[in-house]
């Protein structure tokens, strides 16, 4: 459906709600059941949901953020990531790392078994390593995105609990990885089979405490509870069997219709509601979550080699001429925070560079007049004939980036930039913004859940990199602090050039920090208790039930 | 007349066949024009982190690297031999997608055409029958205010009254009879109108007909009178409009169901459309040409039945047998397909 449609409908929908309002038909405000501290086994969980995605294909799939709520309680990983980025134990009980940080040594618990009765053995935790590092392209399965490929050497199965894996080079970030969405244990028969076959979610077998109970493509996916489910993440801190016997996950397009849904009591979870809309629905009783990811900030990487931003001064001027405290309380609720930094405060290594791009609009202004850009009658700066003139294309993968772009247009336009607004869909965005080293501003927010990955979109100096400001490989200290984060081998050294490489990128205006992101929005009615959110801001039920 | 009615079938079965391969041939060409495709876009998602090696490999895979006159071959080469591919999108067989699709939409368009024809029926006969101050005028406008609320609102507006507010319905399962009663009357109400307005001209031009004021002279009731001597004449143009509304079903089955969270043929088009999955856009663009085509051809063959002054040209044509007659509004003169 078109953005114009989906408008469409939101605003005739929001006319219907008020017109069944006023006439007294509309649905009760769901009373707020009192608060029970003892979890109450048993009960249905109906998730409304967006879209159920493309294709269950495991390896291409796991990391949408539609079907990865379905894998992530369908699923185990060996390592769990909390939502400050706290690694623990899961099913691998324990890992030993040697020096240079180039072999690591899972330790898996034993007796974890596949819905199919199998073995989550040794074996079965290399035939998933492997094809997370690389995949089948020829057979049309994807390689696992943020899996540290490159260095990759192998996995082998010492003894039926232990595996060693070894890298080429230093590989800090290779045990957070496993923790990534994307790192999900699949049964070897079920990785055996083609692309055509798994992507029938029938046939993919996890381990996790749910498992699949039916499934209408394109409609809605039925778990159901495993019973003899025992190991689920130490850092949930849940014995046992799941408590709620099934969740429903069923596609509803339309916004309002999935909140008014769980206000109406026929769900209890709406997945993605609209900001503007939390603070009424807070109001009317209901619960909203909204858990950060760990990764970047969403912001702009600028591009240094195009005008205007191959002057430090303009990229300064951009960072201290956005108004952040405007954009949260205009379009977001407090839910959301501010950036401090290039990453999400929850990072482990993130910290705070906010001075850096306050919110100064003389300092702005100077900085602006010292580059030579000068203001003419129509209120647009200019230098050497040329307009001061900047073209946003707000990122269709955010839902609320159109309405931050058009305030940061605003908030640029009074301090002499000439700002046009393009917008396009998914797949337009991915032809014409996505690589297009013209583009002035890239406006981008990243996922990770080991900060040695960031090395790989700041500059070009490996293939395949990023290059994210298109400097290539121009800027030394940058190259050097790349370096030094990727082939890192000590954890709290490593920190210490992050500080850095924070404080470099911001001071050279290479990235503009917006807000800190909140992807995924989760409306809740007020019976639902017990929900886990991991670094990942996936809602995992485990340990959920319903008290109504 | 049988023969001629044979040829006639044969020669539209064989234009059938023709709109069905041209129809094929006008997607392809369509989506393969437009840049990317469904992988690609995907792969291209940032977060993924995929370099474009990895991507191109992938798309060697599905075989979006090979020209597109080699696709088109490989494709129609498939569908001739009715194999009808694997979805890009979910990798999933296309004819099952069609058909768990099918099944959901043909039963809304059915409920939605059954709602549509009485809808139409009742607000034409008021038109007839019901004296002006009972409110006539207000029937006559009913149509023209039907097509005007865009079909999503009356959706929306149902979804809150009979689902949120009555619970008739649950936005979970919305397969169930009263969910599909609901979605039927948001999909057929702007489809009546279309009905209404033909119905209420042809009732018109037939109740100011001679032969109806015989009747009425000869004491005949008004339920008689429509149901013995109205209808069938003025039914004759609503058959053609009822072929024509087929592919208004299927056009409006996509945001009926979008917004009932059905999956349907429509929903199948927009995620289709949206992501340029070309093996499902051609299955459903093929399968709604069949449709047509052949709802068309049958509201060719009833024509004649229905009006003895129909009759099939030597050339396998329907023309009225005299044109002086003044045919009822809307009468195709020469059925034509599409």
């Amino acid at each position: 459906m078109t953005t114009r449609l989906r408008r469409l409908l939101g605003v005739a929908s929001a006319l219907t709600v008020g017109a069944v309002l006023l006439s007294g038909c509309g649905a009760g405000t769901a009373a707020a059941p009192a608060e029970s501290s003892t979890p109450k086994p048993g009960g249905d969980l109906v998730f409304l949901i967006d879209s159920l995605g493309a294709t269950w294909i495991p390896n291409n799939s796991a990391i949408s953020s539609y079907q990865g709520q379905i894998w992530g309680n369908l699923t185990d990983k060996l390592v769990y990531v909390d939502a400050e980025g706290k690694l623990s134990p899961w099913i691998a009980e324990s890992w030993d790392e040697n020096a240079d940080k180039t072999q690591f040594t899972l330790h898996l618990k034993d007796g974890v078994t596949f819905s199919d009765g199998t073995p989550l053995d040794a074996a079965a935790v290399v035939a998933n390593i492997d094809i997370w590092a690389k995949g089948r392209p020829d057979q049309g399965i994807n390689r696992i995105g943020l899996f540290p490929s490159a260095n990759y050497v192998g996995a082998e199965a010492v003894d039926a609990t232990t595996v060693k894996v070894s890298f080429s080079a230093p590989t800090l970030s290779f045990i957070p990885t496993l923790a990534y969405h994307g790192s999900i244990l699949i049964s070897p028969a079920t990785l055996a089979l083609p692309a055509d076959q798994q992507a029938d979610l029938t046939k993919d077998i996890g381990s996790g405490p749910f498992v699949v109970e039916k499934v209408a493509e394109g409609d809605s996916v039925v778990l159901k509870k495993r019973d003899d489910y025992n190991w689920g993440p130490q850092a949930v801190g849940h014995e046992g069997a799941a408590y709620l016997d099934t969740i429903t996950y069923k596609q509803v397009a339309e916004p309002t219709l999935r909140t008014a849904s769980v206000e109406s009591g026929q769900a209890q979870v709406a997945y993605n509601a609209s900001p503007q809309d939390l603070e009424a629905l807070k109001e009317e009783g209901l619960t909203v979550e909204t858990p950060r990811y760990l990764g970047f900030v969403n912001g702009y990487a600028l591009n240094t080699s195009v005008a205007p931003f191959d002057d430090v001064k303009v990229r300064q001027a951009v960072q201290h001429g956005i108004n952040r405290d405007e954009i949260l309380s205009t379009v977001y609720t407090p839910d959301w925070h501010a950036a401090e930094s290039l990453f999400q405060s929850t990072v482990p290594e993130a910290t705070d560079h906010s001075a850096d791009f306050a919110y100064d609009p003389d300092k702005a202004a100077a900085l602006l007049d010292a580059a030579g850009w000068v203001k003419g009658s129509d209120g647009v700066r200019a230098k050497g004939g040329q307009k001061l003139s900047l073209t946003l294309y707000p990122n269709p993968y955010l839902q609320a980036s159109q309405s931050v772009d058009e305030l940061v247009d605003q908030q640029l336009t009074t301090l002499g930039f000439e700002v046009n607004l393009e917008t396009y869909d998914v797949p337009t965005y991915g032809q014409k913004v996505i690589g297009n080293a013209t583009i002035p501003a890239n406006e981008i927010t990243r996922s990770f859940v080991d900060v040695g990955t960031v090395a790989g979109v700041l500059t070009s100096q490996k293939k395949g990199d990023e290059d994210w400001f298109k400097l290539g490989t121009s800027d030394a200290t940058l190259n050097d602090l790349s370096t030094k984060i990727a082939t890192a081998t000590d954890r709290d050294a490593r920190a210490k050039v992050a500080d850095d490489l924070q404080g470099y990128v911001l001071q050279q205006g290479y990235f503009v920090p917006l807000t800190q992101i909140v992807q995924r929005v989760y409306v809740q009615s007020p019976e639902v208790s017990g929900v886990s959110y991991n670094g990942l801001a996936y809602a995992y039920y485990l340990d959920a039930w319903l008290n109504g | 007349m049988l023969r001629t009615y044979g040829r006639f079938a044969l020669r539209r079965t064989g234009q059938a066949i023709v709109v069905v391969l041209l129809a094929y041939l006008f997607t392809f060409v369509v989506i393969s024009i437009l840049p990317g495709d469904p992988v690609t876009s995907t792969l291209r998602n940032p977060d993924n982190g995929f370099t474009e090696d990895d991507i191109a490999r992938i798309v060697a895979y599905y075989g979006l690297d090979q020209p597109w006159w080699v696709q088109l071959g490989s494709s129609l080469g498939r569908f001739l031999v009715g194999d009808l591919g694997v979805s890009l999108r979910s990798n999933l067989p296309v004819s099952t997608l069609v058909l768990d699709a099918l099944g959901s939409t043909l039963s809304l368009a059915a409920v939605a055409l059954l709602v549509a024809v009485v809808l139409a029926v009742v607000i034409a006969y008021g038109t007839q029958f019901l004296p002006q101050r009972f409110g006539q005028g207000v029937l006559r406008s009913l149509p023209s205010l039907f097509l005007s609320v865009p079909n999503f609102v009356i959706g929306l507006l149902l979804i809150h009254v009979f689902a949120f507010g009555l619970g008739l319905f649950s936005m979970i399962d919305t397969e169930t009879p009263w969910g599909t009663f609901f979605a039927a009357v948001a999909l057929g109400i702007p489809v009546s109108a279309q009905l209404a307005e033909v119905l209420i001209a042809s009732l018109d031009h037939e109740s100011r007909q001679e032969y109806v004021a015989v009747a009425r002279s000869r004491g005949l009731r008004q339920g008689a009178l429509f149901a013995r001597h109205l209808v069938k004449p003025s039914s004759l143009p609503t058959v053609t409009v009822l072929a024509l509304i087929v592919g208004e079903l299927l056009g409006g089955a996509l945001i009926t169901e979008a917004i009932f969270g059905r999956v349907g043929i429509g929903t199948l088009v927009e995620q289709a459309v949206a992501s340029q999955d070309l093996p499902v856009l051609q299955a459903v663009v093929s399968l709604a040409a069949i449709v047509f085509v052949v709802v068309n051809l049958l509201a060719d063959l009833a024509y004649p039945l229905l009006d003895p002054r129909v009759s099939i040209g030597a050339r396998g044509r329907t023309t009225t047998a005299n044109p002086r007659d003044d045919p009822a509004p809307l009468l195709r003169e020469e059925v034509s397909i599409v």
